[in-house]
């Protein structure tokens, strides 16, 4: 099930071997990043702050000159050209909007920098705000903007021009809850409508997932995985990808005997547990990843039907779901479970439980001593 | 603050004193320079508008006038030309001894004008620079330049920078960046600044006594020299001229920005 497809197809937008690093920095921001956004495509670059997923994206927009690497679009280098020869939209966090002018003179000033005549100037500003749904309000100063409507104006400035990638750093942050649902969902709208190559960078595991067709999981300068967003939740390639796109149950065990990509895998405390890897190996160490909301306790089974028997330490009632925590027999590893509320009565705290999981569970290697680059492809399976 | 009729009371007539505390030298001068006397004495007793004749008459005066006029313009220009690139890098650019540039742009401010003075007549006097428009207009940009700084770096603070980032990645070359969103954004800084500049070295009297002499003789040096043998209404009204000018300078600057900021928010 590798794909070699992603490192192999040429993609419209080929990031290889980005490296950044700062004078009197210890360490580099991004220690290697390769990969390939195909076209017409929306890739999320995700991370926690601080994993160098921003400072990625200014190298694209050539905003930040790298340390080392390339950029390619369209297989041409443009590594050595400079922002505003690169053609490429981009959307930043604080919007950037340009305060001295209303939202047409905002989304005009590309076309003006490409001059472009008066008339189809006007033309396609107008275009561009009826495809951001604001063209009623066209004369606006942008100070008197909400922030939605402030990141919509963005967005038509960035895309009035026609960039040949459309460039996002963390678009839907400054947003509250609600507007983020929308805009995410606008956003998707605008990107199949317009069919533009598309990154954006986020720290949402949600925005992610939801989004993108293909998620760059990035921790500390590296990619830790690239695939999609299904791979990426259910078979991570490591404890940190594991942990940081979604919740995640990781118990630490070794492979005793292994079926193709079947291995049952001895995990101290619970006993023997099937799960599938990424071509395991007797021997080796790794962790059983079970995703709480996949993990059922049953008062009423007999001992002995599910998985391992246990005892409920804590449960959390939330509104939607009950999160739970539970101990493997008397003193087995703990693992969160999560149900939708309303389902059945909530198991009380000290209730005796059998605990199962439906499907297998997932083998995640063991954290190595990370390589300087992680190349395309790499741990998905 | 919500106080009662007293309270109310009590702060309205502490405001109204503070006010006449610092107004009241200049409703004096006001006041006086309507005065028919030849000597300066409150309260007034004739009605006469002779003292303004009289400074329009006198020849020191008008040729002051036009040392402060030229000097302050050109001060004002070089103090804008010098001063908004400096507020520009201090602002945007990060480089080695950048804070260093930073203090040393705003020393001025803390060192006594009496010292600056002595210390320019020492440098400019063997050059020779004193009485000249060159070493006067080398002087007042020292204690003007670090205004404009000042001003320039304020307007800056209030703007993203990441704005000048979009305007690249749309296909704006530095010059452009510079001339489409860095100018109307630090604008009113650079408006203020010049206004200041050219109000401090039409005002400037310590340095200015320093360094200038008898064929370049700016305002306030002028009037010095005049009232040490007299003391007669000219002076007063001479002095109402000057407030007059400033406060007109400083309503124009606040009616154009003032209204240039409301149609921002507006």
């Amino acid at each position: 099930m590798t794909d070699p497809g992603i490192a192999a197809r040429e993609g419209h937008l080929v990031l290889d071997g980005l490296v950044k690093t700062y004078p009197g920095r210890h360490g580099a921001a991004v220690r290697g990043v390769s990969l390939s956004v195909e076209r017409g495509s929306m890739l999320a670059v995700l991370g926690p702050s601080g994993c160098g997923k921003s400072t990625t994206l200014r190298m694209v927009a050539g905003l930040v000159a790298p340390s080392a690497g390339r950029v390619l679009v369209d297989g041409r280098d443009v590594t050595d050209t400079p922002a505003h020869r690169r053609d490429m939209g981009v959307v930043f966090q604080s919007y950037a909007l340009f305060p001295h002018l209303d939202v047409a003179g905002n989304v005009s000033f590309g076309l003006e920098m490409r001059k472009v005549p008066r008339a189809e100037r006007a033309r396609r500003v107008t275009q561009a705000l009826e495809l951001v749904r604001l063209d009623h309000l066209a004369g606006r100063r942008v100070a008197r903007l909400s922030g939605g409507q402030q990141q919509r104006v963005a967005l038509a400035r960035a895309l009035v021009v026609r960039p040949t990638v459309l460039l996002l750093d963390e678009p839907l942050s400054n947003l509250d809850a609600q507007l983020r649902t929308t805009m995410r969902e606008e956003i998707r709208r605008i990107q199949r409508e317009t069919g533009i190559t598309t990154v954006f960078v986020t720290h949402d595991q949600h925005e992610a997932l939801s989004m993108a067709d293909s998620v760059a999981v990035m921790h500390e300068g590296r990619l830790e995985q690239l695939g999609s967003p299904q791979e990426v939740y259910e078979r991570p390639a490591g404890h940190f990808v594991a942990e940081f796109v979604g919740r995640a149950n990781l118990l630490p065990g070794t492979v005793a005997r292994v079926a193709g990509n079947e291995a049952e895998v001895e995990v101290p405390g619970l006993g023997t547990v099937t799960a599938t890897g990424h071509a395991p190996a007797p021997g080796d160490r790794g962790s059983v990843m079970v995703r709480p909301h996949r993990i059922s306790l049953d008062a009423e089974a007999p001992a002995g039907s599910g998985a391992a028997r246990g005892t409920v330490l804590s449960a959390g009632y939330t509104g939607e779901t009950v999160a739970y925590r539970v101990r493997v027999g008397a003193d087995g590893p703990e693992l969160d479970a999560e149900h939708p509320s309303g389902a059945h009565r909530p198991h009380a705290p000290g209730t005796e439980v059998e605990i199962s999981w439906d499907g297998a569970a997932r083998l995640v290697p063991a954290p190595t001593p990370a390589p300087e680059t992680a190349k395309p492809g790499d741990g998905a399976t | 603050m919500r106080a009662g009729p007293a309270g109310r009371l009590a702060w309205g007539t502490l405001i109204t004193v503070l006010y006449l505390f610092l107004l009241a030298p200049i409703i004096i001068v006001f006041v006086v320079s309507f005065d028919d006397a030849t000597f300066l004495r409150f309260p007034p007793e004739g009605l006469t508008l002779d003292a303004y004749r009289q400074v329009f008459d006198n020849a020191d005066f008008r040729s002051a006038l036009q040392v402060s006029a030229v000097t302050a313009s050109i001060t004002a220009g070089l103090a804008l030309l010098a001063g908004v690139p400096a507020a520009l890098a201090l602002s945007r650019l990060r480089f080695r001894g950048r804070e260093a540039m930073e203090s040393a742009f705003l020393s001025p401010l803390l060192v006594p004008n009496i010292v600056l003075g002595l210390a320019l007549l020492v440098l400019f006097a063997p050059i020779p620079l004193t009485d000249t428009y060159t070493g006067l207009i080398l002087a007042h940009l020292g204690i003007t330049i670090p205004y404009v700084v000042r001003t320039v770096c304020a307007s800056l603070a209030g703007a993203d920078p990441r704005a000048e980032e979009a305007a690249r990645t749309l296909g704006a070359n530095t010059f452009t960046v510079a001339r489409r969103i860095i100018l109307p954004t630090i604008l009113p800084g650079v408006v203020s600044g010049g206004v200041i500049a050219f109000l401090l070295s039409f005002d400037e009297t310590v340095i200015s006594l320093f360094v200038s002499g008898q064929s370049v003789t700016p305002l306030p040096v002028a009037v010095l020299q005049y009232v040490e043998y007299r003391s007669d209404p000219a002076i007063a009204a001479l002095s109402v001229c000057l407030v007059v000018l400033s406060v007109l300078a400083v309503v124009l600057v606040e009616r154009s920005l003032g209204l240039r900021r409301s149609l921002r928010s507006g």
